[in-house]
C-alpha cells in the first residue's frame, strides 16, 4: 500500500490521469456517444413510428429553415435574449447589495439559492397558479374592481419570460457577487480620491472589474434559456413553443427522431457561436490598450 | 497680518475624534503640518495612525473635531472633492488599465484635453523615473513591486495635489529598495514642495525621512517633535521604547530619567569616572552583535543596562567579555527625564 502510493507520487502522469479518469468515462458514456448518435440520426432517414431507417440525407436541416421553424428559433433567441437582459438588471443590484451588506453576506446568498431546495417543476406551477385567469393577480385585481375580467396573463410571452428570469436570476447573482466580493475596497477608495464621484468610480472602476462575472453569469442564463423546454410548455403553452419544445415535440408525438436531432444540432451551434462570441468579445473589451 | 499667508499649516487636526463601535481608534488628536513639510505618523498598528490618514483623505468622518486644509474646513468634504492625492499601502492600481491610463485617471476625471493629460501622465511617469515609453502601455500585472509603488506615486503626484498622503506605501518592498525609494520620496518632497503625510509603523523609516515625527499610541499622539527631538528627548516610556534601545531607570534625583544606550559608555571597575558624570557599577550578562554596532547588557541590581560598544573601545583592544564587572556611566545631560513616571 505505501509503496503504491509512494510510486503514484513519484508517477505525476499516472497520477493525473487517474484522477481524470472517471470524469471522462462519464462524460464519454452519457455525453459524448449520445451526442454522436444523434449527429447520425440527424442524417438519416425518419422512421415511420419514431426511430430511424438506414441512409444518409440532409432533408431533416434543410426542413429547418421552413418560416415556421425560423419563427420558433427567432422566439427563442429573443426570449433568452431578453431573458439574460432582465437577469442582468435585476441580478445585478442584487449581487452588488449582498457584496456590500457585510455580515449579512452569508445569510443573503443562502436565500439566492434557496429555491434551489424545491423542484423547478414544483416552482414553475406556482407560478401558473399565480397567473391562470383564476389566479392569485386576477382574483386581486378583481377584488379591487381595477379591472372587470380576468386578464390572459398565462400562456402570453411575458409568462415564459417571468419564469425564465425567475428560474434563471440565480445563475446571474452568484458569479456577478463572486466577482464583486474580490474587488479591493481601496481600488473605489483610490478613485475617489483621485476625483470620481461615485457613478464614476462605479463606471469606470467596479463595473468593467466585474465583467468576467458578467460574462459567466450571462452565459448561465442565456444558454439554458435557449434550450428551455419546461418553462415555455407550462407557462407558454402550445402558441409559444421554443425550441426546446419542438425538440421534444419530434421525439414524442412528431415521431421525427432525424428532425429532432437537427433541430438539436442547430441548438447547439447557437451556442457554440455566441459562447465564442462573448467569449472573445467579453474578455478582449478587458484590458485597455495593455499590450 | 501680512504673514498669516505662511503662517497656516497645510494641515490642522483640531481635537478630531473617532471611534469604532465600542473602540475608540482616534482621541483628540491634534496637530499641524506645515506647508511643503515631510510628516510622519508613526505607531504599531492598531494606534491609529491608519484612520488619522484615513479621515484626512475623507474615507472616515470625525466623530468630533475639527480637520482644515490650508485654512478651509475639508471634514464635511467627500473625498473627490479633497485636494489630496494618496498612495496606498497596496498601491490600489487598476488592474484593468494600463500604467498610462492608471495615470490618467485623476485627469481624465478633471476633464482635461487630451493633449495635456498625456503629456502630464508621460512628465509623471519620468518623475518618478518610469520610461512612458517603456511603462505606459504595460498592466499593473506585469510590473514588480517597486515599479507598481512607483506608478502609484506617479498617479497620485500627477494631479500636483499641495498634500499628499502616503499609507506605509513601502512596506511590501525589501530592505534595500525601501532605502532606495526613501530617499526618492524625500527628494521628491523637497523639489516639488507638496507637503507629505506619510504613516508608517518603521521608527527608523520615520527618522531617516522626515522633518516631523507625530508619534500615536493608542489613539493619542503621544508626542510631536523633529526625529533628534522625539529620540533623544523622548517624553514618555512608550516613546523612548518605541523609537529604539532605551535605558528607563530611576535617576538619583528620583525622577524617572531615560539614556539611549549609544549615550553611556563602558569602564573598568576602579578606573576613574571622568569629572561629572553619573555612573552606576554592575555586571556584563551578554553582549550583543547587531552588524553595525554591539550592546552589552549590563546587570545593575535588579535592571538591565543597554550599552552601546563604542567603536574606540574596539580599536583600542578594549575586549569586554560576559561576566565583566564594569561601571556604566553617562553623561547628566543625556538623561532625560519622562513624563507623567
Amino acid at each position: 500500500m505505501r509503496r503504491a502510493a509512494r510510486w503514484l507520487a513519484a508517477h505525476d502522469r499516472v497520477r493525473a490521469w487517474g484522477l481524470l479518469a472517471p470524469g471522462t468515462l462519464w462524460l464519454l458514456a452519457f455525453f459524448v456517444l449520445p451526442v454522436a448518435i444523434m449527429g447520425a440520426y440527424s442524417a438519416m432517414e425518419r422512421g415511420l413510428y419514431g426511430g430511424v431507417e438506414p441512409g444518409f440525407t440532409l432533408a431533416s436541416y434543410a426542413r429547418f429553415f421552413d418560416p415556421l421553424y425560423l419563427r420558433i428559433l427567432g422566439r427563442t433567441l429573443w426570449l433568452a435574449a431578453l431573458t439574460t437582459l432582465l437577469c442582468v438588471v435585476i441580478g445585478y443590484p442584487v449581487a452588488y447589495a449582498i457584496a456590500g451588506a457585510g455580515r449579512w453576506k452569508h445569510a443573503l446568498l443562502f436565500l439566492v439559492v434557496l429555491p434551489f431546495w424545491t423542484s423547478f417543476l414544483v416552482r414553475t406551477y406556482a407560478i401558473m397558479f399565480l397567473l391562470r385567469d383564476s389566479g392569485l393577480v386576477n382574483s386581486a385585481l378583481l377584488a379591487l374592481s381595477l379591472i372587470d375580467e380576468p386578464l390572459t396573463l398565462l400562456y402570453t410571452p411575458g409568462a415564459v419570460l417571468a419564469g425564465l428570469v425567475y428560474g434563471y436570476l440565480p445563475f446571474m447573482v452568484l458569479p456577478v457577487y463572486a466577482s464583486l466580493e474580490k474587488l479591493d475596497p481601496a481600488l473605489l477608495e483610490a478613485a475617489e480620491s483621485l476625483g470620481a464621484r461615485p457613478v464614476a468610480g462605479f463606471l469606470r472602476v467596479t463595473l468593467p472589474l466585474s465583467l468576467p462575472g458578467l460574462v459567466a453569469g450571462s452565459l448561465l442564463v442565456f444558454i439554458p434559456s435557449l434550450g428551455a423546454f419546461l418553462t415555455p410548455d407550462l407557462l407558454g403553452g402550445a402558441r409559444q413553443v421554443m425550441i426546446g419544445n419542438l425538440v421534444q415535440q419530434q421525439f414524442g408525438a412528431g415521431r421525427d427522431w432525424p428532425f429532432g436531432s437537427a433541430a438539436s444540432f442547430i441548438l447547439m451551434a447557437l451556442v457554440l457561436a455566441v459562447v465564442y462570441v462573448f467569449l472573445h468579445r467579453g474578455a478582449g473589451a478587458l484590458p485597455e490598450e495593455v499590450e | 497680518m501680512s504673514q498669516g499667508a505662511t503662517l497656516t499649516p497645510a494641515v490642522r487636526f483640531t481635537r478630531v475624534c473617532k471611534r469604532f463601535g465600542e473602540t475608540v481608534a482616534v482621541d483628540g488628536v491634534s496637530f499641524d503640518v506645515a506647508g511643503g513639510e515631510f510628516f510622519s505618523i508613526l505607531g504599531s498598528s492598531g494606534c491609529g495612525k491608519t484612520t488619522t490618514l484615513r479621515m484626512l483623505a475623507g474615507f472616515e468622518r470625525p466623530d468630533a473635531g475639527e480637520i482644515l486644509l490650508n485654512g478651509e474646513r475639508i471634514d464635511e468634504l467627500p473625498p473627490w472633492e479633497r485636494p489630496l492625492a494618496m498612495v496606498f499601502q497596496s498601491y490600489a492600481l487598476f488592474p484593468h488599465l494600463s500604467v498610462a491610463r492608471n495615470v490618467a485617471f485623476g485627469l481624465e476625471r478633471r476633464k482635461l484635453p487630451r493633449a495635456e493629460i498625456d503629456a502630464r501622465v508621460r512628465s509623471a511617469l519620468e518623475l518618478v523615473r518610469l520610461d512612458p515609453g517603456v511603462f505606459g502601455r504595460r498592466s499593473p500585472r506585469q510590473l514588480s513591486g517597486g515599479q507598481r509603488q512607483r506608478v502609484a506615486l506617479a498617479r497620485a503626484l500627477v494631479l500636483e495635489p499641495p498634500v499628499l498622503l502616503l499609507d506605509e506605501p513601502l512596506g511590501a518592498l525589501d530592505r534595500k529598495l525601501r532605502k532606495e525609494m526613501q530617499a526618492e520620496l524625500r527628494a521628491l518632497n523637497r523639489e516639488l514642495g507638496t507637503t507629505f503625510v506619510y504613516v508608517t509603523h518603521d521608527q527608523e523609516e520615520a527618522l531617516a525621512m522626515s522633518d516631523r515625527v507625530a508619534v500615536m499610541a493608542e489613539a493619542r499622539i503621544e508626542q510631536v517633535g523633529t526625529p533628534a527631538e522625539v529620540y533623544e528627548r523622548p517624553r514618555t516610556a512608550f516613546v523612548a521604547g518605541f523609537l529604539g534601545d532605551a535605558n528607563v531607570f530611576e535617576a538619583d534625583s528620583g525622577r524617572t530619567v531615560v539614556v539611549r544606550p549609544e549615550r553611556m559608555r563602558l569602564l573598568r571597575p576602579g578606573s576613574a569616572v571622568p569629572d561629572g558624570l553619573s555612573s552606576r557599577q554592575g555586571e556584563i550578562r551578554d553582549l550583543v552583535y547587531l552588524g553595525d554596532r554591539e550592546h552589552a547588557i549590563v546587570g545593575v541590581g535588579p535592571v538591565d543596562f543597554r550599552v552601546a560598544l563604542r567603536d574606540p573601545d574596539r580599536f583600542e583592544g578594549e575586549t569586554w567579555r560576559r561576566g565583566d564587572a564594569v561601571v556604566v556611566a553617562w553623561r547628566p545631560d543625556d538623561a532625560h527625564p519622562l513624563e507623567g513616571a
